[in-house]
């Protein structure tokens, strides 16, 4: 049985003129135990919504996501979520911001050590008792990967968490994301539209296509870990996935930068 | 800006208070503060009186406010730290009340340029404050009292409802335009007729004063609530937070900011509908006083109350911005 089964799932959003828009169609694809699969496409291909309903936190207009033979209803702690922004609660220090889903599910007597070494796992240290905005994207990003991981989800959804960092943070989150990926054995699913971050990282890499937004194809990733990402293999893989994505029209980058410019 | 290490830690305090505290340190105007107060106390006890005054309080008044500068003069000389920010910043508004405190002085009771009973001088006013101390200190313990329980009142109903309002569309579809024509009438209005309905004086003073704050309140925290990012809602749910952690942990912490900005509006309203309420329905308290005071014709009394109110306003004041950079330290640049 696979952990996650997606079948049939489609999305219609209205949009302001009243029109119908399909931004997910006829989506099926499943998802092994400790897989890491990501999701890449041009944006408007509804790479962020598909994982919105796998997280709960928007149910489809059709179809069924389904974690472990049962219905996603709503968002809950077995799935983790990790935003483009991080998201950390401003208000509470980096430390209480890593323990919020514990303080909330274990209480007032949560598991400190856990907490410690989560902080020492992220390469926090030092900075626990800084508040969010006092610490780089970098570091906020390590931390909302932590406040996630630490509740040990069945499933960890990541929303393009690197898109706002600069390419050497960049580098470094995937690494860390790497490292948790293969300690903890997480189940992953990462939305991502950097052609080497998905090659760098997943097992397989789902290519969508936008409006509506479809699957055109799965691809299996042959790179044995850990990859390199100046072999030859790792750039041939990596033409693979750039010529499906390729698709050759002007119009496309016309839409992309106006979807941008919103 | 990161924060790592004590010595940068160090710097970045120094910095902050830099900002805060900009004037450059001057020893000039550090002395010139001091002899503007010394000044000040050499003309009132050389030259002649013109009203009948008794000078000692204001003797002593001026001494702790000479032996205060001299201090943080002589400590800002030699240290590097805080006070020399502080009294380097603050010398020159030292010195300027130095100079009110002489030409107030020799307009009233040196030269009766402004004459009594409706001008008074300072020392009048200290002279005053001293014979009157213990009606004075019971009078504002009283008012502080009345204050303090109708402003945790309002502030609780406008906190409580705006959290309500903000976060629940239900609520917020039946109570909201209630809450817009309610509380936009002004507290005073009602002031008739809490007199007649309530059963006791005290109840009524309670109930426009925390009139007066819950609107402003309410209004601002539904703005805060509102105004909070969907981002932590969500993040939250995904981290397994039931609806009551929610409100704990996102939708109080989310929407103080806001919620303070209401405080601070409704903290002026509150002390005007408490002098007035105080002076129209009560037999204590320093609007009682004030006009007890008109009434005998007394204006010295008058000018005492206000000095009170003036202090004992400015440090509820100071404590809730110290409650209120404290709460709120997680927010980029402090205020």
């Amino acid at each position: 049985m696979s952990l996650l089964e997606v079948n049939n799932v489609n999305r219609v959003l209205t949009d302001n003129n009243g029109a119908q828009v399909n931004v997910l169609q006829n989506i099926n694809f499943d998802v092994q135990q400790s897989e890491f699969v990501s999701l890449i496409g041009p944006s408007g291909c509804g790479k962020t919504t598909l994982l919105r309903l796998i997280s709960g936190l928007d149910r489809p207009e059709g179809g069924t996501v389904k974690v472990k033979d049962e219905l996603v209803t709503k968002p809950d702690a077995s799935r983790g979520y990790v935003f483009q922004h991080g998201s950390l609660f401003p208000w509470e220090t980096i430390r209480d911001n890593i323990a919020a889903g514990l303080r909330v599910t274990q209480g007032r007597h949560f598991d400190k050590q856990l907490v410690d070494r989560y902080i020492a796992l992220m390469g926090l240290q030092g900075f626990e008792s800084a508040f969010p905005h006092q610490v780089s994207g970098g570091m906020a990003q390590r931390a909302a990967l932590a406040r996630s991981i630490i509740m040990h989800p069945e499933l960890l959804l990541l929303d393009e968490p690197m898109g706002a960092l600069d390419a050497f943070t960049r580098a470094d989150i995937q690494n860390v994301i790497y490292r948790v990926w293969q300690q903890t054995k997480t189940t992953m699913i990462l939305v991502t539209h950097d052609i080497d971050e998905a090659v760098y990282l997943s097992q397989r890499i789902i290519v969508m296509t936008p409006r509506p937004g479809q699957i055109k194809q799965i691809v299996t990733n042959p790179l044995p870990y850990p990859r390199q990402r100046t072999s030859d293999d790792f750039l041939k893989f990596r033409q693979t996935i750039q010529d499906l994505l390729d698709f050759g029209s002007h119009d496309q980058l016309v839409t992309d930068s106006k979807e941008k410019a919103k | 800006m990161q924060a790592s290490g004590k010595q940068e830690r160090k710097l970045l305090q120094q910095h902050e208070r830099e900002r805060k505290y900009w004037k450059k340190w001057s020893v000039g105007w550090n002395v010139f503060s001091v002899v503007t107060l010394v000044v000040a106390y050499l003309e009132n006890a050389l030259l002649a009186t013109r009203e009948t005054v008794d000078n000692t309080y204001y003797h002593w008044f001026l001494i702790a406010y000479i032996a205060y500068l001299v201090i943080v003069y002589v400590v800002g000389q030699v240290t590097h730290g805080g006070v020399r920010s502080y009294s380097g910043h603050f010398a020159q508004l030292n010195s300027s009340i130095g100079i009110l405190l002489i030409v107030q002085d020799l307009i009233t009771e040196k030269f009766a340029i402004m004459e009594l009973p409706f001008f008074v001088s300072f020392a009048q006013i200290l002279q005053q404050i001293h014979e009157d101390a213990k009606l004075l200190w019971e009078s504002t313990l009283s008012s502080l009292g009345l204050w303090a329980i109708s402003f945790v009142v309002g502030t609780l109903i406008g906190v409580v409802l705006g959290l309500l309002m903000g976060r629940y569309r239900q609520f917020n579809y039946w109570a909201f335009p209630y809450l817009k024509v309610i509380g936009i009438i002004p507290a005073a209005a009602w002031m008739p007729l809490t007199m007649v309905i309530f059963p006791t004086s005290y109840l009524a003073e309670i109930f426009l004063i925390a009139f007066s704050v819950w609107f402003p309140v309410a209004f601002m925290t539904i703005g805060g609530v509102q105004g909070i990012s969907k981002d932590y809602f969500e993040s939250a749910k995904t981290l397994g937070f039931s609806e009551a952690q929610i409100v704990r942990k996102i939708v109080i912490p989310g929407a103080l900011p806001s919620i303070f900005i209401g405080i601070f509006t409704a903290m002026g309203l509150s002390f005007t509908m408490l002098v007035i309420s105080e002076m129209i329905g009560a037999k204590v308290g320093l609007g009682w006083y004030i006009n007890w005071a008109k009434g005998v014709g007394n204006y010295t009394q008058v000018y005492a109350a206000i000095v009170i109110m003036a202090l004992l306003f400015s440090i509820i004041f100071a404590i809730f911005s110290k409650v209120q950079a404290r709460l709120l330290r997680w927010r980029e640049n402090g205020n």
